[in-house]
């Protein structure tokens, strides 16, 4: 399989009129127009940093996953089920990535029905193996709304006040097939203060439109594969926290690992908490995690204790949520002719061929449109203000 | 905000406005400059109702002498109602920006239906029975009678309006229908009397059109209504066919069996009262000899609005001697009556003129031709003089005096044609006698003749030339206005080939070929898989959409679809098709989606607005071409021919096109709307018929989408949807297609507007 296979074979594409979207420039040419659209599909930026409010850092999300005959609709290469398990994989990963001490579900809609495939829990593992198991099964009938709604709420309205409890759906069909009026269910949504975000695949549909609309959450309809994933990457970013949220202090333990020496004649090797449930790995091990409070043991973080409950985290984890708080200010923009002095870019040092060089406000160092967005999407922090600030 | 139209200032009250708005009060304001008449046509969703309020607001403000009075002639009462609310919210406006108090009067009349008051009046159901009821409580004999007689029942609310309401002018303000009720229960006068009363002075009356256009009616409602009116007649795209409505006349059978009887009671009523109160048929005869003086009086000073079915002539003469004693008018009746019963016998279907069928009443019955023609005039005064109440029992009789005097009136314009049976049931006998009027410019002539400025305004009025040439009238401005837009909200496309590239088409010759119903099947198939919430199918007629629906469910079509989407299907019966609607909506509204099957000329495609989710994409199956057989139609197009040179092609073309731009219209209501416009006939690829839809749609119909198979058109639908749903801020729109003051007023834009106009 290709590295890049967003790019579906030209034959494979839908039915397009590439031609309209090209204009001539005055003297005729086209290549100005094709640059031009590259650029801008470079530059389609992530959104507008929230500067300083205060944020949902501790997330309950359930990912509800429309499997409905929809579905299996190909104008997603191969299908949108599989484009969109792969997609949610990768938002699984980058989701805890970003957001440690945060949990995350699973639920799938079909049939009329709506399905837990796994529960809240905050680490990516478990739900990854079950979404590739989720990719063999069959997508038939109507999705519910209601159903899966109401499932995710069941669990999520018992989640302490201070978190933000959210629902994402991946929305496919254009109709559902509800139990009880839904607007009903809104509104309690609504006052349980559940943010329900909704992706849709095929087009705007009324109901996702005011179910979002009343409950805080965004609505966006995707234009083919790259956009799904800008889309789905914008919700790994945590929403700012609604002013009438809790706010409370927070118990979390910081274990240390542990590496029993194989010499230590007391090593013994022990189950970790987590094994208990399934037992598809070894489970004895020799070193680990031990919570601070109880001293259970555990081979991963971030976990909740299963034992106290106390939620453990590594130190690190805590810190790269950190950058959500602090955003990076973005660069500013101006045209290369301006641009006096050197010609090469800060960072990758490569000439600055673009229309546009981006200047740090602080150390007004000078970068190139794929550094720019490098630092503000990866790095969250300019590397020659770190550099100038380290003693030499 | 305030503008500034060409010296004008104009007062209007929201903070933005919509490029071609300006454009449009411009050219209103020309109109009303040169006191001449005018066509316009704007896209719905515009604001086109607020624009010309605004600019004959001010102009009336301006000028108060110049215009005296707006009539506002729409054709629903939630219609009237949005726009008594769009005036409140520009006076208001008026009063914050100038400080002043409102000095406007400005009222909504409608039925008695809508506006009584009376506790059991008001609680009956139907128009006809209140109307009915109401007249028994407050005609002129029966409060004469409560007078000598206090059992005698008269209605209140009426006696109490007559006492002081009518020295009392209504009080400067904005009333609608309900504000009317309100008031006049509060003060305990008939709201209805004191709406009707009121419109004499009032500055703004907002009305239905068949106060103007019917003469029946607006020879008792409007005919008093100041010469410097403007006039606007919106969503005026139909106003030829109400113009003819209300001058054409059926007769069945049981028309004449109920006007026997009516003959029968009126005979009877002579007798008794000839017994009782002979003084006062006398004194009617006397009236009669001295003619209809009075009113030829009133019509030379002006002061009326001439009425159509009493025509000039009559006024200068006295009621002929042969039917001015009630007996002899009586007996002319019956006769009349016969006559008329003996055509009903044909076997055959007749046609014939006007003239022609005088000469053969002539040689039958010896009816001349001057008595037939106060036909009208005398039953409504032996009808006084009888102090019959209950008007509603005589409705037939009246049909059929109105029939006589229309018949001897007009040589040119009108009719006649009997048929036996109905075209689609020929073994069952069930002769009709059309009396059909041609020439809609008979029933709007004296609107135009006597009103100062009438604009006519829709959404869909193209091609604009042929309205001036049907009404027989010299517009001072015609104009088309597009829509100017910052992201291409309609996406028309016209698919003409199925999957196995056999040709779309509703035409007579493929209209039952299994091949063409079977790939109509699978567009709407296809379509209601990728649309989303609300789809509208229209269809050429009842009898086709039976056909083809029958043919889907056999070919198990319709048992596909309903798995993505809901049926609902619009029927003849009004109450079926709206209990339909609401379901439909409701559908739509929960995010089951819903597809809802109608026709076009049906109640759905002329009064239902489906903006946003209700409707998402419009499908036309087929050219809604006019049932070309009918022999009322056939003789209307050879009028056209002979009057005016429209041929007849391009008048069923136009009628077909105006049609199917309203359907189509339906979906897109306003900037922020989105929808598909889908015309599934190759026919419409053609210039003569895309040249014919109005110009907002057709700039939007690009070569690349002329002849589309269904393949394609669920591709480009895909994409359209997919793009509509990204997020659209206002930001988005400013200073495109939503203008500040500055923005407006800044020297690029007046010139772009102006272009605008211009091309128009």
């Amino acid at each position: 399989m290709d590295e890049e296979p967003e790019r579906a074979k030209r034959w494979e594409g839908g039915y397009e009129r590439t031609w309209e979207v090209l204009k001539e420039d005055e003297f005729g040419s086209l290549k100005a127009t094709v640059e031009e659209i590259l650029f801008q599909s470079k530059r389609k930026r992530a959104q507008e940093s929230h500067g300083q409010v205060r944020l949902g850092m501790m997330r309950h999300l359930y990912v509800v996953i429309d499997s409905s005959r929809s579905m299996e609709d190909q104008d997603l290469r191969p299908s949108r089920l599989t484009t969109t398990l792969k997609l949610i994989e990768a938002f699984v990963v980058e989701y805890f990535d970003q957001n440690p001490i945060s949990q995350v579900g699973i639920i799938t809609t079909k049939n009329k029905r709506a399905e837990k495939l796994t529960d809240l829990a905050g680490n990516p593992r478990k739900h990854i193996a079950t979404l590739k198991k989720a990719a063999d099964s069959t997508c038939i009938g109507e999705p519910s709304l209601y159903n899966s709604l109401n499932l995710a709420m069941q669990t999520l309205k018992h989640m302490p006040g201070h978190t933000s409890r959210e629902i994402l759906i991946i929305f496919s069909s254009l109709t559902t097939c509800d139990p009880a009026n839904i607007y009903e269910l809104v509104k309690t949504l609504k006052e349980l203060k559940i943010r329900v975000s909704v992706i849709g695949l095929s087009a705007e549909v009324r109901v996702c439109t005011v179910l979002t609309r009343e409950t805080g959450g965004t609505y966006h309809v995707i234009l083919d594969e790259s956009h799904f994933k800008e889309l789905l990457m914008f919700h790994v970013k945590p929403p700012p926290a609604s002013a009438s949220s809790e706010c409370s202090l927070i118990r979390m333990g910081f274990p240390q690992h542990m590496i029993a020496s194989l010499c230590d004649q007391d090593a013994k090797p022990s189950f970790s908490m987590s094994h208990l449930e399934n037992s598809s790995d070894p489970g004895l091990s020799l070193g680990g995690y031990f919570c601070p409070q109880c001293h259970a043991k555990y081979t991963e973080l971030p976990v909740e204790c299963k034992v106290c409950g106390l939620t453990l985290v590594s130190a690190p984890h805590l810190a790269r949520s950190f950058h959500h708080l602090f955003p990076l200010e973005p660069f500013m923009e101006s045209p290369v002719e301006e641009h006096q002095g050197e010609r090469f870019c800060q960072a990758c040092q490569g000439e600055l061929k673009d229309k546009c060089v981006f200047t740090c406000p602080s150390c007004s160092s000078v970068f190139c449109t794929e550094c720019d967005l490098f630092i503000h999407n990866s790095l969250h922090c300019c590397p020659s203000c770190i550099h100038s600030q380290t003693p030499r | 905000m305030k503008l500034n139209i060409e010296g004008l200032l104009v007062y209007f009250p929201y903070d933005y406005i919509y490029p071609e708005q300006y454009s449009y009060m411009l050219e209103l304001k020309r109109t009303l400059d040169a006191k001449g008449h005018g066509v316009l046509e704007m896209p719905s969703g515009t604001g086109k109702t607020i624009s010309l309020l605004s600019l004959i607001v001010a102009y009336q403000k301006v000028y108060p002498l110049e215009v005296t009075k707006l009539i506002y002639c729409s054709r629903t009462v939630p219609e009237l109602e949005k726009v008594v609310e769009e005036l409140r919210k520009l006076l208001k406006f008026y009063s914050k920006q100038t400080g002043e108090a409102n000095n406007f009067l400005a009222l909504a009349l409608s039925s008695r239906k809508n506006l009584c008051i009376h506790p059991e009046v008001s609680s009956l159901r139907f128009g006809k029975e209140v109307d009915a009821k109401s007249h028994s409580l407050t005609a002129s004999y029966v409060r004469a009678r409560h007078r000598i007689d206090p059992s005698v029942p008269v209605c209140p609310f009426y006696e109490e309006f007559d006492a002081i309401g009518r020295q009392v002018p209504l009080p400067a303000g904005i009333y609608n229908l309900d504000d009317l009720k309100e008031f006049g229960r509060r003060k305990g006068w008939c709201p209805y009397y004191l709406a009707r009363h009121s419109i004499l002075h009032a500055n703004i009356v907002v009305y239905s059109y068949h106060y103007l256009l019917d003469p029946k009616i607006a020879d008792l409602v409007s005919k008093e209504l100041a010469k410097k009116s403007v006039v606007v007649f919106d969503e005026a795209h139909n106003i030829d066919n109400v113009c003819i409505d209300s001058m054409s006349v059926n007769i069945t059978r049981r028309t004449l069996d109920r006007c026997q009887s009516n003959v029968d009671t009126l005979h009877n009523a002579i007798q008794k009262i000839k017994e009782t109160d002979a003084a006062k048929l006398k004194e009617e005869y006397r009236r009669l000899v001295e003619g209809l003086k009075e009113a030829n009086v009133a019509r030379e000073t002006d002061v009326y609005m001439s009425n159509p079915v009493l025509p000039d002539e009559i006024l200068h003469e006295a009621i002929p001697g042969s039917i001015r004693t009630a007996e002899h008018f009586v007996g002319f009746m019956k006769r009349f009556l016969e006559y008329l019963k003996s055509r009903l016998r044909v076997h055959h279907v007749v046609q014939e003129s006007s003239p022609h069928f005088l000469k053969d009443i002539f040689d039958k019955v010896c009816i001349d031709c001057k008595p037939l023609r106060f036909c009208a005039e005398r039953l409504r005064s032996l009808l006084r003089t009888l102090e019959i109440a209950d008007i509603a029992d005589f409705s037939a009789i009246t049909l059929i005096s109105n029939f006589a005097t229309l018949v001897s009136t007009y040589s040119q314009g009108f009719t006649i044609i009997i048929e036996p049976f109905e075209d689609r049931t020929p073994t069952i006998a069930n002769p009709v006698l059309h009396f059909s009027c041609m020439d809609p410019s008979i029933a709007i002539k004296p609107v135009f003749e006597r009103f100062q400025s009438v604009i006519i305004t829709s959404g869909t009025l193209s091609p604009l030339d042929i309205y001036p040439r049907i009404l027989d009238f010299r517009p001072v401005t015609v104009a088309s206005f597009t829509m100017t837009l910052a992201r291409t909200c309609l996406c028309p496309l016209i698919v003409g080939r199925g999957n196995d590239q056999v040709a779309l088409s509703s035409k007579f010759e493929t209209r039952e070929d299994f091949a063409v119903i079977r790939n109509y099947g699978n567009l709407l198939l296809d379509m209601s898989a990728i649309v989303p919430d609300g789809i509208v199918a229209f269809f050429t007629s009842y009898v086709y959409m039976e056909n083809i629906v029958a043919s889907w469910y056999e070919q198990g079509i319709l048992e596909n679809i309903q798995r993505n989407k809901l049926i609902f299907i619009e029927t003849p019966d009004a109450a079926e098709t709206s209990m339909a609607l609401e379901k439909y909506q409701e559908a739509c509204e929960n995010g089951r989606g819903a597809i809802l099957l109608s026709v076009a000329r049906g109640k759905v495609s002329e009064g239902i607005d489906f903006v946003h989710h209700f409707g998402r994409a419009v499908i036309m199956f087929g050219v809604p071409y006019v049932y070309t057989q009918s022999r009322i139609l056939k003789a209307r197009l050879e009028y056209l021919r002979e009057r005016f040179q429209i041929r007849e092609n391009d008048f069923l073309t136009f009628d077909a096109m105006r049609h199917a731009a309203q359907c189509v219209g339906r979906v897109i209501r306003g900037k922020t709307d989105y929808g598909l416009m889908i015309f599934a006939d190759k026919r419409y690829a053609r210039a003569d018929k895309r040249g014919k839809l109005p110009r907002w749609i057709q700039e939007h119909i690009s070569d690349g989408s002329l002849n589309l198979t269904v393949d394609e058109t669920v591709q480009l639908s895909k994409h359209f949807l997919r793009q509509m749903a990204q997020p659209f801020r206002q930001e988005d729109q400013l200073g495109l297609s939503l203008l500040t003051l500055e923005q407006l007023e800044s020297e690029e834009m007046l010139q772009k507007i102006a272009q605008m106009a211009h091309q128009s």
